[in-house]
């Protein structure tokens, strides 16, 4: 068995002549909570999205739980669990009921998907009843996002942006939830623009600027001159400003 | 500052380049080239037209713009289309500036009609016994104020039909009303209804409406009925204004909340019965996606309104060609019911087969990322749209057993064939057209004008007569040889031939998928 959850070797991606991500190299070990940082536009979403097979790479390997990509699409699909950036949310259907469809579309019978998808509305303490999901506010559809992503016990998590848009409270829940799937033996792999929530949940990360990987190792690492993981992510990817400002403002 | 909108509502609406493009150029040039050609026939007819001539054809054809100004944009607010002023509101701007902008919205929802106006009154204006130079005020006015009273009520009732259309129920129901006015113009020709009604001695040219006051002061110059057009131009005034405002302050979330019941109703646990039926017959996940389309499907407005259109619509379209001929030996009874069923198909079709997607939008990318092949998702989804084709076949023929109109049990079976391998034809190509463009589609809306929706649309008219030719041709068979065994012949071979065609398309839709994931999620996650 690799010794790694998720192995990528020189992954790229192009839109037109634009390098989206261009020759990432990463390693996530098993078991670990893996923050994956970056600008807006430095290429995180596209990575996730490569690693979830929902685009194609256009060079490059991707290994995930020992199964390459995209030979072993669908045992890779397996045991994942996903949460995009984006709502894969059916709107039009009520939270238990989305959460029994995924759990039959991961394979689970309809007794365990059920049975399943009422424990975890309990645990997300989403109580909407018969309330569609078109209906529910951000923070409840990231947690009914959430709770899909582990209705079939997946042995690695991908999240994008995960807690955008939650509350506090609910922050505080589905991160309990994560580092209890951690302590339980998954993988986490995240990104998030909130440096703090790496700095709490996380035990490495990799900042990603330009499609290229500028620094990945464990935070302590990563704050190795003393400098706070905000300081050192302002540093790695140039954003320092001089203090100009506009001169009516 | 109006400037301003109107110039970002240009922007927002203005054609993007390539193919698109050219076929919103060429399909705005033969729109406005129609308009324009009834413009110029309504002026060379009102130039030669002698007095009686003009005194029964203008009061008319001012009703005709009349209907069109208040039709077409009570249909775009049913479609959810045009600019949400609503979100101009954070802005410093009066609500009287808003209105304007509204008004010169409803004034560009008109433009054909006030071409026609302006046809009309250069006719009139050229007529020998109407026209002239001193004419000219007595003709342009009461046209300018029955243009401006239009564009008022158009307003009025476009901002209460928004509202209307927000509230659960009542927005099928008054979405329904609207279909159905398309068709009444067909039973009412049928009945001789306008040419009664508007002969001289009809009550309805008596009652002082908007078109035959305007049409009276245009032809006679009498102040009366110039006074009466500007009262109703002023209620039209109260009325859009009233209503203008009103919208402003819907809260159309709060009119459509469910309310939070966690106990499941006998209703909803009879209706949940039914979206488990899939499931005694079919195997996961093909039972998980046929369930989940059929609980969506039934939720979303505009499919709710399509199915009812299948099985209402059809009816007031087809059903005047059936009276009158009851009792004969080979009468349009016989083909009624598969008529009207077949109609009903090709309804639903946009909002199920061809374009299988578009209700799931973004979501769709969960049919990638879980480990089934996405076949599976395009069965189910055919199936449950079949559920629902022969659910309005159901519908249909309860309502043409009661309407006297079913010659027997050989109609429903041959019903059951023709709209079964009429799906097969449209589902085999559907699924092509699901994959190869894709489209969002907003639940609330009626159509959606995504990039390449038009391309589509040009598709969909060549496609449906290319899934309707087999049976077609099954018909002429038994037209030909007289003899139904001909007709079961080639119904035979053709549901052969569909079903090597839908196992094709099948392997196409799966190969097209798997190689354009990345572009059908990103034309589904448009906004």
């Amino acid at each position: 068995m690799s010794s790694s959850a998720i192995s990528v070797r020189q992954l790229k991606k192009f839109y037109g002549s634009k390098a989206a991500v261009d020759g990432v190299d990463l390693d996530v070990p098993r078991g670990s909570f893996f923050g994956f940082l970056g600008p807006n536009g430095a290429g995180k979403s596209t990575t996730i999205r490569m690693l979830t097979g929902l685009i194609p790479a256009d060079s490059g390997s991707i290994e995930i739980l020992g199964y390459h990509l995209p030979q072993d699409e669908l045992e890779i699909k397996r045991r994942i669990g996903l949460v995009p950036d984006e709502s894969l949310l059916f709107d039009r259907l009520t939270g238990a009921e989305f959460l029994e469809f995924v759990g039959r579309m991961y394979g689970l019978d309809r007794a365990t998907a059920i049975s399943r998808a009422g424990k975890l509305l309990d645990l997300f303490e989403v109580q909407a009843g018969r309330k569609l999901i078109a209906e529910y506010s951000k923070g409840m559809r990231k947690r009914v996002a959430m709770a899909a992503s582990l209705i079939h016990h997946p042995e690695l998590f991908l999240m994008d942006e995960p807690f955008e848009g939650v509350d506090a409270v609910g922050a505080r829940l589905m991160k309990d939830i994560l580092l209890d799937q951690v302590a339980r033996g998954a993988t986490i792999f995240l990104t998030s623009h909130v440096l703090e929530v790496v700095e709490r949940l996380c035990d490495r990360a990799a900042i990603i600027h330009n499609g290229r990987i500028v620094i990945c190792g464990t935070l302590a690492e990563l704050r190795s001159t003393g400098e706070s993981l905000e300081d050192a992510f302002v540093r790695v990817v140039g954003a320092e400003r001089q203090g100009e400002l506009l001169d009516w403002l | 500052m109006i400037a301003a909108i109107l110039r970002a509502q240009w922007l927002s609406t203005r054609l993007g380049a390539g193919r698109g493009a050219w076929f919103g150029i060429v399909t705005a040039v033969l729109w406005y080239g129609i308009w324009t050609a009834v413009a110029v026939g309504a002026a060379f007819f009102l130039r030669a037209a002698d007095g009686p001539a003009a005194a029964a054809a203008v009061p008319v054809g001012l009703l005709a713009v009349f209907f069109y100004w208040q039709v077409v944009p009570v249909f775009s607010a049913s479609m959810g289309a045009g600019l949400d002023l609503r979100k101009l509101m954070v802005y410093p701007l009066p609500h009287g500036d808003l209105f304007v902008i509204e008004l010169l919205l409803r004034l560009s929802n008109g433009a054909e009609m006030l071409m026609v106006l302006s046809g009309g009154a250069v006719g009139l204006f050229l007529n020998r016994t109407y026209g002239g130079l001193l004419a000219l005020p007595r003709i342009v006015l009461p046209l300018v104020l029955f243009a401006f009273l239009n564009v008022l009520l158009a307003s009025g009732l476009r901002s209460l039909l928004e509202r209307l259309l927000t509230r659960r129920r009542v927005r099928e129901m008054a979405a329904l009303f609207l279909a159905l006015l398309w068709g009444l113009p067909r039973l009412f020709m049928r009945q001789s209804f306008l040419s009664k009604s508007f002969s001289e001695s009809s009550p309805l040219q008596q009652v002082g409406f908007p078109w035959t006051e305007a049409a009276q002061t245009a032809l006679s110059g009498f102040w009366m009925p110039m006074l009466w057009l500007a009262l109703w131009s002023l209620g039209a005034l109260a009325f859009a204004r009233r209503q203008f405002e009103r919208t402003l302050r819907y809260d159309a979330v709060a009119m459509q909340a469910t309310p939070v019941t966690l106990r499941t109703s006998a209703w909803s646990a009879w209706v949940d019965r039914f979206y488990r039926v899939p499931g005694l017959f079919l195997p996961d996940p093909l039972a998980a996606v046929t369930e989940k389309e059929l609980r969506s499907l039934v939720r979303t407005p505009r499919f709710r309104l399509v199915f009812i259109m299948g099985f209402t619509f059809g009816l007031m379209v087809w059903f005047p060609s059936m009276i009158g001929h009851r009792g004969l030996q080979s009468s349009p009874s016989d083909y009624f019911l598969p008529t009207v069923c077949v109609y009903a198909l090709t309804l639903l079709g946009q909002v199920t087969y061809w374009n299988c997607l578009g209700f799931d939008r973004g979501a769709a990318a969960l049919y990638f990322v879980a480990p089934q092949p996405i076949r599976q998702t395009l069965v189910g989804k055919n199936v449950a749209a079949l559920i629902f084709v022969y659910l309005e076949v159901l519908i249909l023929t309860v309502i043409t057993a009661f309407l006297r109109v079913l010659p027997g049990w050989t109609a429903i079976v041959e019903t059951l064939a023709v709209v079964g391998i009429c799906s097969l034809y449209m589902m085999a190509l559907g699924n092509l057209s699901s994959v190869n463009y894709p489209r969002a589609l907003v639940a609330e809306r009626a159509t959606v004008g995504a990039r390449g929706a038009a391309r589509f649309q040009g598709l969909i008219f060549l496609f449906y007569p290319v899934t309707l030719l087999p049976v077609f041709l099954a018909y002429l068979a038994r037209y030909a040889f007289n003899s139904q065994i001909a007709f079961v012949l080639v119904l035979g071979l053709a549901t052969m031939i569909g079903g090597v065609l839908y196992g094709i398309a099948m392997e196409s839709a799966v190969s097209t998928a798997g190689r354009r994931r990345e572009a059908i999620l990103a034309e589904l996650s448009r906004t």
